[in-house]
């Protein structure tokens, strides 16, 4: 009975150590926020003379991890790595649909915090129709749909400069197939980094 | 030498019955027009020795029967083989007219001499046509047009062109072919999706859309693929570009933050004006015969429906009104009176012929999602894109849904737009 707890007890403790391990390498550093901006200028204040203290061996603690990443340089590999990463992520609709659901607004608040954190690259909003409808009303609908994302991740801070929309209907799908499930993938909002 | 002297008019006689066979069973004439159609023989043309009637016969004697039989004008008169076509002859098959066709060379160039002989043996018309070979399928569709027009008063629509879209080469690009299929040829090198052509009322130039730069554009091209230039309008989309029937003007669907609008400009850039100013979509334009009326499309009422407006944007009036489905590419008929569009059936996409003056309306069933109707010059004929081979097609078929034939087969095509002007 003993063994089994102790046992319990180890494998707990194994479990805890590496939930703490893998929380911290998947924790980016939290966003530095600007200090608040004084509206007195307070007196200067001067500092005493450092003292160094020592703290005992035992309780140094080790430096947090750092996680780098080197972005690729080429555009294409970048997208396909941002999109496999869910850095940014598609805006799906329904049919007939350019409204966003929730789905919708949560994959464009994501894109929207890589666009924060990457501020040298602009985003090209693909409008994308299934192909139930007709071509010409397609493209129309597709450019309501992007535009739509655009508004949206204007409203989450992202600069309308560094924004860009095309429709391309139902030109291009993602899907060949003519079912519920190929439609449902082809009526997106697809997000391209560009340069910006 | 004496040999092919003797088994030329033979092979040629072979050909004509069997292609006159042919025709008759193309042919479909609509029993109430039955007495206005006029039969005419038209036997294998008379080849210099020298000639191979196998190409003549597909290069030129071909296309030109084909042409006659489908002109709802003539039927071809079956012609007994090896026997002279005489005036006694035309009597005995019951044919009002003989139309007599010679062929040879002249240095490089093929020359083809026809004659209409009517039944007391005299020449009604003569007429003689020049060209290298490249030309003797033209020289066909002419001389149909010509006996149209002296039958008619007006030519045929034997030269008249489809532009459509198609990805044969890769990406989508336009191109051309004769009213019949024939002569498919590229006119865009964009490499990159280029879309839905329209031609420019004296048939010369097409402005289309292409995504060359990432975003949507307007292109002007003429037929032989040069002069190609970019209209900007400084607005999205910039699609379903129109040439007005009887200006410089292009309809076009504008966008301005993903408000889609019927716009109009001028074919050097100039003149933006803004039609529909409606929160809804609005797509589609086409202008009516004489430039007055543009029809459209807008999901103003909660679902694509048609309307109608004056070319100013005022006097809005709605067409179509099946409620909860769609409708889409509509398109008014040369004479005005009528609208051909697509609408949606029991979930698939049929072409569907209203007129505007009546109200009436009618569907022109077929097999899959049929889409996009262009009119033929003369009104008869309806070209569409159909997916009823699982790939999408153009189709060509007489207004009342008869005598339908695939026109493309080659990879996946679409968005056929035929031109204004019959010559």
């Amino acid at each position: 009975m003993t063994k089994t707890l102790k046992a319990v007890g180890i494998a707990l403790l194994v479990v805890l150590a590496l939930a703490a391990v893998g929380c911290r390498t998947k924790k980016t550093p939290a966003p530095v926020t600007a200090p608040p901006v004084a509206t007195e200028t307070a007196p200067p204040v001067v500092a005493p003379p450092p003292t160094r203290v020592e703290p005992p061996v035992d309780f140094v603690k080790p430096e947090p991890a750092v996680t780098e990443e080197v972005l690729p340089s080429d555009i294409d590999e970048l997208n396909r790595v941002a999109q496999q990463r869910g850095y940014i992520q598609d805006a799906f609709f329904a049919f007939d649909e350019s409204t966003l659901s929730a789905d919708a607004q949560s994959a464009l608040t994501n894109s929207a915090n890589w666009l924060k954190k990457n501020s040298s690259y602009g985003l090209l909003i693909e409008g994308h129709c299934d192909e139930r409808g007709t071509e010409q009303y397609n493209l129309a609908l597709g450019d309501r749909r992007a535009n739509t994302a655009k508004e949206y991740l204007q409203t989450l801070g992202i600069d309308a400069s560094r924004l860009r929309t095309v429709s391309y209907g139902e030109e291009r799908p993602f899907d060949a197939g003519h079912d519920e499930s190929a439609w449902a993938k082809n009526r997106r909002d697809h997000l391209v980094i560009i340069g910006k | 030498m004496k040999i092919s002297k003797f088994i030329l008019p033979l092979l040629a006689a072979l050909f004509a019955t069997a292609l006159s066979a042919q025709t008759q069973i193309q042919t479909t004439i609509d029993p109430s027009k039955a007495t206005n159609v006029i039969r005419i023989a038209i036997p294998f043309p008379q080849l210099q020795a020298s000639l191979d009637a196998q190409q003549i016969n597909a290069i030129f004697f071909a296309p030109l029967t084909r042409d006659v039989a489908q002109s709802g004008i003539f039927a071809i008169a079956p012609m007994p083989p090896n026997v002279p076509a005489t005036p006694d002859l035309l009597k005995r098959i019951n044919a009002m007219y003989l139309l007599a066709v010679s062929a040879h060379m002249e240095e490089q160039d093929y020359v083809i001499e026809g004659r209409l002989i009517d039944t007391t043996g005299a020449t009604q018309l003569g007429k003689r046509y020049r060209g290298p070979a490249g030309a003797l399928t033209k020289i066909a569709h002419t001389m149909a047009n010509d006996l149209v027009r002296m039958v008619n008063g007006k030519p045929g629509i034997f030269l008249s062109q489809i532009a459509f879209a198609s990805d044969r080469d890769g990406a989508w690009e336009i191109y051309l072919m004769d009213w019949d299929g024939g002569n498919q040829r590229r006119i865009t090198n964009h490499n990159r999706l280029s879309i839905l052509p329209s031609w420019s009322p004296d048939s010369e130039r097409m402005v289309y859309t292409s995504f060359s730069r990432n975003a949507s554009d307007m292109y002007i091209i003429n037929r032989r693929g040069g002069g190609l230039m970019r209209i900007h309008t400084g607005l999205g989309l910039n699609t379903s570009a129109r040439f007005s029937p009887v200006s410089n003007e292009i309809a076009f669907v504008g966008s301005i933050n993903g408000n889609p609008d019927i716009y109009v400009i001028k074919d050097n850039g100039s003149g933006l004006r803004r039609l529909t100013t409606s929160p809804s979509i609005e797509s589609t334009p086409e202008w009516s015969p004489n430039g007055r009326q543009i029809c459209f499309t807008s999901g103003r009422s909660g679902s694509p429906q048609i309307y109608v407006m004056d070319a100013e944007g005022t006097n809005v009036r709605r067409i179509s009104f099946d409620e909860g489905q769609w409708n889409d590419d509509a398109r008014f008929s040369p004479d005005g009176e009528s609208l051909a569009y697509t609408s949606r059936v029991n979930g698939r996409f049929q072409i569907r012929i209203t007129n505007i003056v009546t109200g009436e309306s009618r569907i022109v069933a077929g097999e899959g999602s049929n889409e996009q109707p262009t009119w033929s010059p003369d009104g008869r004929w309806i070209a569409f894109q159909s997916n009823r081979s699982g790939k999408w097609q153009v189709y060509r078929m007489r207004v009342d849904g008869t005598d339908l034939m695939p026109l493309t087969f080659n990879a996946e095509n679409k968005e056929p737009d035929w031109s204004k002007k019959p010559e």
